[in-house]
């Protein structure tokens, strides 16, 4: 970059310049697809247009080009510029960005991110006239004398307007009076005024907050008392709105918003009506709010110190108790603070220059992760926050106020930083300090001017503890403490990503371009509850009167009652909803959403603990016990464990490890029905629907179960360990001994789509056909090294022949009830040098094996073959010819199967399996993925379970630690806990994944010996090519992928449900072959499999079935087999897809290129009937024209499937 | 090549089969529509077979036409992918006796190695027909569906090797292939050119089934019983050995094959340039060549040395020097 900008002063390289110009418009156009979201085609309208021409914009570093141009005018060198070396100035800023930043791309990045997400100043005239005619009107307003708030609403609800009163409600015998005079001063608050305004999500507009001040002779001194500032609040609004409603000089739209929901923080939305005239600043996408506040009153302040009570309620006055109400002080003090927060800002901005764009930088990454408005979800807690973000940095640059001396303890601990860092290192250290600082433990005070207002320890009652630089309030008053471990988290998360400059993926993207909000990739469990019917159990009328609404009571207890119940297996709990929206002036009170997400991301160590612990038996009447059987209610009990302990405890019963998993959310369930009398069907998650994808029919597993079979991944790994033993144990049957057994296959490695099954033999007849299916799991057995071995390819294979022979004969003399077959192959020919014999050996339990030898002469026999002068360069070999080619092509042949069977699946084995025991979640999403290609139709055909399982092991692996020597510490804060999060992950990263790119997966990381690293990498690629073998799949992998994105976000809404990700649309191929489903072994597996298929008996129940004895066939799959004939038939007419699990339709896809007429050829590859020659005679008459003879191919196809075929379906045109 | 040209124009309407007329020749072969079913049409494409002139000059060529008799070949395109030697016979049966087919693709290997040779457009058809021809040896393996390891050790001399079961298994052959069919006598293969009055209907060999019955059939083939697997690799490695020891006798030289006394010695001879000796035991390259190699190695080497000793920007007055040119700063920065 650094070359490219010299370059483009120095001469006239003009390529250079041109791809800078190109890198400029790449990152614009990101920045611009981020805006895109948020903006309508009319308010961005000439906006856009100015940045589309690209000859207008001048890009990422645009100011930097115009202002040297300005300097070059200064200096009267304005056309010399281009030969002259680089100024001083210009070196430094080269040498800045280099330094300052992350890179000197992504500085570049970082300017074309922020023009789009600010306002265009430069419409502002409109709004300016609005304004003004606002002030003028506002300022000539006519006072209106004290009276009775009743009185008062009902002469301003004659006009529509209601009056925002908050609770209690005025009543007719309440004593004070409302009235209204002129604002003694209108400010310009907020962030248009310090113009740091940054665009938010979904459309919202910018904000100009118009801080409106109350006149002190409006109140008295113990307005403070019972809301009654808030009322007389209320009233002032409701005047002003009437009065701007009425005057027909401002055309424009009134609404009433309460921030948060809260009552007591109503105001006044003011949006221009699209009419084009000259104050109409709809163009602007902005929005005024009018914000009343209160500068000089006799209201004492120092009454609204978070510890004191300022609400009197009827309880509380019998028991003459003060509890105090922290979040009604705040947000009292919140309404004198718009003008000290504009002039700190102000001041901040002033004294460090990159403020405004590190608090853009800040407020885009918080806005992407829904810490901010917007009508999709977002985190609860984060509206209104505009002066947290920027007191953040304003933590960063000024420090810590010091306690005060009396405490004792002198300094802080957080050292400022310069003023003069860069906007990116300003943002970071504001992502350092959310992902370090735990607010839980101690609060945060900013450096103030004047030291503290309240005692630090006056703050205790809140949860979290932000007091902004002017010591007045505390920023974080009502924000849920989960929503902060909520931003903590992805606070370290962001900072892994760009700490780890080893991922693949341009850390920018993630950090500031990418929508966090899917709650399906985010969240390990997402729990959707209806709080329609919620109530809470111990409802406090002070809680509520604290928290201004019953609503907002409600889900602060909730939240925090959640937070106590899962304690340390919740990393994070975040309660999220669309934030509040504007009401119309009619309606008094604000609207909650009904419907919540609770988003939960775990710690899976200890997530799916059986057991939580209450306090010991001997207290048994203390507060501690008391509090832990009401919390948990009927499931607490005093338990004895094996430690001779008897203890309080709450045991959560499961009966599978599938089951395990869902303890979080039972918990959740619990607890919300406990203690907010939420009903089971009010609460939903979507655990168990993923569980049925991976879950043979429920008939089936109840035959399992009668015949006792051995289910599950431990008693396959069992299983396999005995039959090594008894290998083992027979090396004094064998000429050589046997070195080493390996696995390779996925029910060996906890990744198999489903649970590996058993079922010994003589019950296998209980199981229907369609459910006879037995996997052959693969195992590799290699023998010692030996020189006997003939070094002649042919002959290998033969020898492979006689071990395997031998082996089976021993084998089945060793141990009872086990069977051995020698298989020759897996099609009918042969094929002389590769490796094709296999053992298939079946245990007495039920279990298949098909057992493989390794012998590594092969490869260098092989690699003779394929090149069989290697000392000479590759221009000088002579091309091999007839024979010969067809020999070298088979030895490729071979050699491909070679390596993949022998080097690579038992490393990609081992690989695999070290990430199912390092992250639980791991081999779950695996299943699901590979669940969720095999019904799309791709896996196994198109791509290969290796290649789902690297795919899953990326999305896990991604932003690890490259760091080998802290093995369990190296986990990845952001890898998913659940499944579900893990599927969903998947999804999101194939939905935008380049696949033309490639990826690496670093699999090294795993407890790997680092050996093995190099060609693990080398694997990856090879298996890319399987991943990819062709555009069109991977093009159908993509729109696959955001078809099924769509749908998980559909199911945020409850519009689609987890099975119709699973379901395969058929419209878009050209024919389908349908097969008869009674016929499949593999039938059962199928996604919605029909059991009558394998219930219902045969039409004659006393017609016995032809080959009733049930002959053990593992590994036998027709369908499959028929797939593979076909698609060797047709490869070149046609694409065909199945799914391989149970699946009974073949789809295909006609080569598009084969449709239309072409020249006659005898090897043309394909069935063809010639063209009519009606039709031909205008072409050329020597070379017959043919197409492709669609009806005779499906005849064709009808015929090789013959039994198994149903029939073949072409597409209705 | 055959003059068919000429008949096309007249017989345009005649093989009308299905809903529109197909011209009865196309490029210089007969189209031949045979029926799968009542609204099914499949179409053959038939020619006489004639051996390409300038393949004439390679002897390899002219003892492959030997096994195809000009005359009395019928060169089939598109046969069906299931078609099987007896539905091909069964098919022609009209119009004479069907001595053979042989089929020219295979699985695999075979197929692939076709396409490589097949890339010239203008001769396309002879060199297709060629490479076809070519690979008669595979074909007849397929046509008679015998591994091709019995034949290597037919000759009577050696021990037999007992062979694996083979069972008459269809062979799926990839889409729009070709064969030959060899009749008894010349008048057939006319009469099987001569565009039919109706399309002949295909014949499907019930014998050898599809679908389940054959998958069932395969999977139970390659899983044969232990004795035959074990008399088949035993007898097989006997004859491997058997033709390996004749191969040595034959010989005259034992190039790289160590030879070594009753004491254990193993004799090493010098010669060739890479070691490759004529005789016997193992060889090593003549002391010439070594040395010269490592000669010219050595040479290369201080070549090399030669080349790396001016050092730029090593000494502080060449950097000065530099930077007082302006250079320095440009190739850093560069």
């Amino acid at each position: 970059m650094v070359n490219d900008l010299k370059r483009k002063r120095g001469t006239d390289v003009a390529p250079q310049t041109k791809r800078l110009h190109q890198q400029q418009h790449d990152a614009g156009d990101e920045a611009e697809a981020y805006s895109s979201a948020a903006e309508s085609d009319a308010s961005m309208g000439s906006a856009s247009d100015h940045e589309a021409n690209g000859d207008d914009w001048h890009g990422l570093d645009g100011d930097q080009d115009t202002k040297q141009d300005q300097t070059n005018d200064h200096t009267g060198h304005s056309g010399s510029h281009i030969v002259k070396p680089p100024t001083g100035e210009e070196l430094r800023k080269i040498k800045d960005a280099t330094d300052l930043y992350r890179s000197t791309f992504f500085k570049l990045q970082i300017d074309a991110l922020l023009p789009n997400v600010r306002p265009k100043y430069n419409h502002a005239q409109p709004l300016e006239a609005f304004l003004l005619a606002l002030h003028k009107l506002l300022m000539n307003m006519p006072s209106v004398s004290p009276q009775h708030p009743l009185h008062a609403s009902r002469t301003l609800s004659q006009k529509g307007v209601a009056v925002p009163y908050v609770r209690p409600l005025p009543t007719e015998d309440t004593n004070w009076k409302v009235s209204f005079e002129k604002p003694s001063e209108i400010v310009l608050a907020g962030s248009w005024a310090t113009k740091t305004a940054v665009k938010a999500k979904d459309g919202a507009k910018y904000e100009v907050d118009v801080a409106v001040e109350m006149p002190p002779a409006l109140f008295q001194e113990k307005d403070y008392m019972n809301a009654r500032v808030f009322q007389k609040r209320a009233y002032y609004l409701a005047v002003v709105a009437s009065a701007i409603a009425e005057n027909a000089g401002l055309p424009c739209e009134l609404f009433y918003e309460s921030t948060s929901g809260d009552p007591r923080r109503t105001t006044l939305v003011l949006r221009s009506k699209c009419d084009g005239s000259p104050t109409d600043f709809s163009k602007l996408n902005a929005q005024i709010r009018i914000v009343p506040y209160i500068g000089q009153s006799p209201i004492p302040l120092q009454r609204l110190s978070p510890a004191r009570s300022n609400i009197k309620t009827a309880a509380q006055e019998d028991e003459s108790r003060e509890d105090p109400t922290p979040l009604y002080n705040t947000t009292f003090m919140l309404m004198t603070t718009p003008k000290s927060h504009l002039l700190s800002i102000h001041h901040l901005k002033q004294s460090v220059p990159a403020f405004v764009d590190a608090l853009a930088l800040l407020r885009v990454w918080a806005n992407q992760r829904g810490y901010g408005v917007g009508s999709r979800m977002c985190v609860r807690g984060f509206e209104g926050k505009g002066m947290w973000w920027a007191s953040i940095l304003d933590l960063v640059v000024n420090g810590e106020e010091p306690p005060p001396v009396s405490l004792g303890k002198g300094g802080t601990k957080r050292k400022p930083l310069g003023k003069g860092l860069s906007s990116y290192q300003l943002f970071k250290a504001a992502l350092d300090f959310l992902a370090r600082h735990n607010f839980h433990e101690e609060g945060v005070f900013v450096k103030a001017k004047d030291g503290h207002r309240f005692p630090p320890g006056s703050y205790s009652s809140h949860e979290a503890v932000f007091v902004d630089s002017t010591s007045s309030v505390n920023l974080l008053a009502d924000v849920p403490i989960s929503s902060l471990d909520l931003l903590r988290y992805d606070a370290q998360a962001t900072l892994e990503a760009l700490d780890h400059s080893s991922i693949s993926e341009d850390p920018f993207q993630t950090v500031f371009l990418k929508e966090h909000r899917d709650m399906f990739a985010r969240f390990d469990i997402v729990v959707r509850v209806d709080l329609s019917s919620a109530e809470m159990r111990k409802a406090s009328a002070h809680s509520v009167a604290d928290h201004g609404s019953v609503y907002n009571a409600l889900m602060t207890t909730l939240v925090s009652t959640l937070r106590r119940g899962l304690g340390n297996r919740a990393k994070a709990i975040a309660v999220l909803h669309p934030t509040s929206d504007i009401r119309p002036l009619s309606q008094a009170q604000p609207a909650n959403p009904s419907v919540v997400h609770i988003g939960i991301i775990l710690d899976s160590e200890h997530a799916f603990r059986l057991v939580d612990h209450g306090p010991p038996a001997e207290e048994t009447e203390s507060e501690r016990t008391k509090q832990f059987r009401e919390f948990w209610g009927e499931k607490a009990e005093l338990r004895r464990f094996k430690d001779g302990s008897i203890v309080e405890s709450v045991v959560w019963e499961v009966k599978n490890s599938d089951e395990r998993a869902h303890i979080p959310s039972m918990i959740v369930r619990h607890l919300l029905k406990r203690h907010f009398s939420i009903g089971g069907d009010a609460v939903q998650t979507w655990q168990s629907q993923y569980d049925g994808l991976l879950r043979v029919p429920q008939s089936i597993s109840s035959t399992y179960q009668t015949t006792g079979a051995a289910v599950g991944f431990k008693a396959a790994l069992t299983a396999f360990d005995t039959l090594v033993k008894h290998i083992k144990a027979l090396d004094d049957a064998f000429p050589l001994a046997v070195l080493n057994v390996s696995p390779a296959c996925p029910a060996l490695r906890y990744t198999d789509v489903f649970v590996p099954v058993a079922v010994p033999v003589p019950a296998r007849s209980a199981l229907p056909k369609s459910a006879s299916y037995l996997p052959a799991m693969e195992i590799i057995i290699e023998f010692e090294k030996s020189a006997r071995w003939p070094d002649d390819l042919r002959a290998i294979q033969k020898i492979k022949l006689a071990f395997f022979e031998r082996l089976a004969t021993v084998l089945m003399g060793a141990v009872k009830g086990l069977h051995a077959s020698v298989v020759l192959g897996e099609r009918p020919e042969r094929l002389e040098i590769q490796d094709e014999a296999a053992l298939d050996i079946v245990t007495q339990e039920g279990w298949a094996f098909r057992a493989r030898i390794w012998h590594d002469r092969e490869a260098t026999l092989l690699d003779r073959i394929i090149n069989d002068q290697p000392h000479l360069p590759k221009a000088l070999r002579r091309t091999a010819s007839g024979e010969d080619a067809r020999e070298r092509q088979a030895a490729l042949q071979a050699h491909e199967v070679y390596t993949r069977r022998f080097i690579h699946a038992p490393r990609h084995h081992r690989a695999i399996a070290a990430l199912c025991h390092r992250f639980a979640a791991f081999a779950g999403t695996v299943r699901i993925t590979k669940r969720w290609f095999a019904s799309h139709w791709l896996l196994r055909g198109h791509v290969s379970e290796e290649a789902v399982e690297l795919l899953c092991a990326y999305v896990f692996l991604r932003t690890s630690a490259p760091a080998l020597g802290e093995t369990a510490a190296s986990q990845a804060t952001s890898a998913p806990s659940s499944k579900e999060r893990g599927f969903a992950q998947v999804v999101e990263f194939l939905k935008d994944w380049d696949w033309t790119t490639g990826l690496s997966v670093p699999l090294d990381n795993a407890d790997q010996a680092s050996a093995a690293a190099p060609a693990l990498r080398q694997r990856l690629l090879a298996t890319l090519h399987g991943l990819c073998p062709n555009a069109v799949v991977a093009r159908r992998i993509t729109a696959l992928a955001k078809a099924t994105w769509e749908c998980l976000k559909g199911m945020e809404t409850g519009a689609s449900s987890v099975k119709r990700i699973f379901h395969h649309p058929v419209d878009h191929y050209d024919f389908v072959v349908e097969l008869k489903t009674a016929l499949s072994p593999r039938y059962y597996q199928q996604l919605d499999a029909d059991p009558s298929v394998w219930t219902s008996k045969n039409k004659y129940a006393n017609a016995v079935d032809k080959d009733s004895s049930p002959s053990i066939m593992p590994g036998f799959d027709p369908v499959s087999m028929l797939y593979d004939d076909l698609k060797f038939v047709y490869t070149d007419t046609v694409l065909l897809f199945y799914d391989p699990l149970g699946g009974n339709r073949i789809g295909a896809v006609w080569q598009p290129a084969l449709r239309t007429p072409r020249p006659f050829r005898v090897l043309g590859g394909f069935s063809s009937t010639p063209v009519p020659k009606i039709e031909a005679k205008a072409k050329e008459k020597e070379k017959g024209l043919v197409i492709v003879n669609e009806r005779a191919i499906f005849a064709e196809i009808q015929r090789i499937g013959s039994t198994l075929t149903e029939r073949v379906v072409p597409r209705s045109a | 090549m055959p003059t068919k040209t000429k008949r096309t124009a007249t017989t345009a309407s005649e093989g009308s089969s299905s809903n529109y007329s197909l011209p009865t020749s196309v490029s210089g072969f007969t189209v031949l529509p045979i029926t799968y079913s009542a609204s099914t049409t499949h179409v053959l494409y038939a020619r006489a077979h004639s051996v390409p002139k300038h393949r004439d000059a390679k002897g390899k060529q002219k003892e492959k036409t030997i096994s195809l008799p000009e005359g009395r070949t019928l060169f089939l395109v598109n046969i069906p992918p299931d078609a099987t030697e007896r539905e091909l016979t069964m098919l022609f049966k009209s119009c004479g006796t069907v001595e053979r087919v042989v089929f020219s693709t295979g699985r695999g290997g075979a197929s692939q190695s076709e396409e490589i040779l097949e890339n010239d457009e203008e001769s396309e058809e002879s060199e297709a027909e060629g490479a076809a021809g070519s690979q008669d040896e595979g074909d007849e393996e397929d046509a008679d569906s015998r591994p091709k390891k019995k034949r290597k050790v037919a000759q009577p001399e050696g021990p037999q090797v007992v062979p694996l079961p083979s069972p008459s298994l269809r062979t799926l052959r990839r889409t729009g292939h070709t064969a030959y069919v060899v009749f008894l006598d010349a008048s057939s293969l006319e009469r099987a050119l001569k565009p039919p009055q109706k399309p002949y209907p295909w014949p499907v060999d019930k014998e050898t089934p599809l679908g389940l019955a054959h998958y069932a059939a395969l999977y139970s083939s390659l899983r044969p019983p232990l004795d035959i697997v074990r008399a088949h690799a035993d007898s097989w490695m006997e004859a491997f050995e058997f033709e390996q020891a004749k191969k040595r006798q034959e010989s005259k030289y034992h190039k790289g094959e160590a030879i070594v006394d009753e004491d254990g010695f193993t004799l090493v001879t010098r010669g060739g340039a890479y070691g490759k000796t004529l005789g016997g035991g193992i060889g090593v390259a003549s002391k010439r060549f070594q040395e010269e190699q490592a000669g010219t190695a050595s040479k290369r080497r201080r070549k090399d040395k030669k080349e790396k000793k001016e050092k730029e920007a090593f000494y502080a007055f060449q950097i000065h020097e530099k930077k007082r040119k302006g250079t320095f700063f440009a190739s850093t920065m560069l």
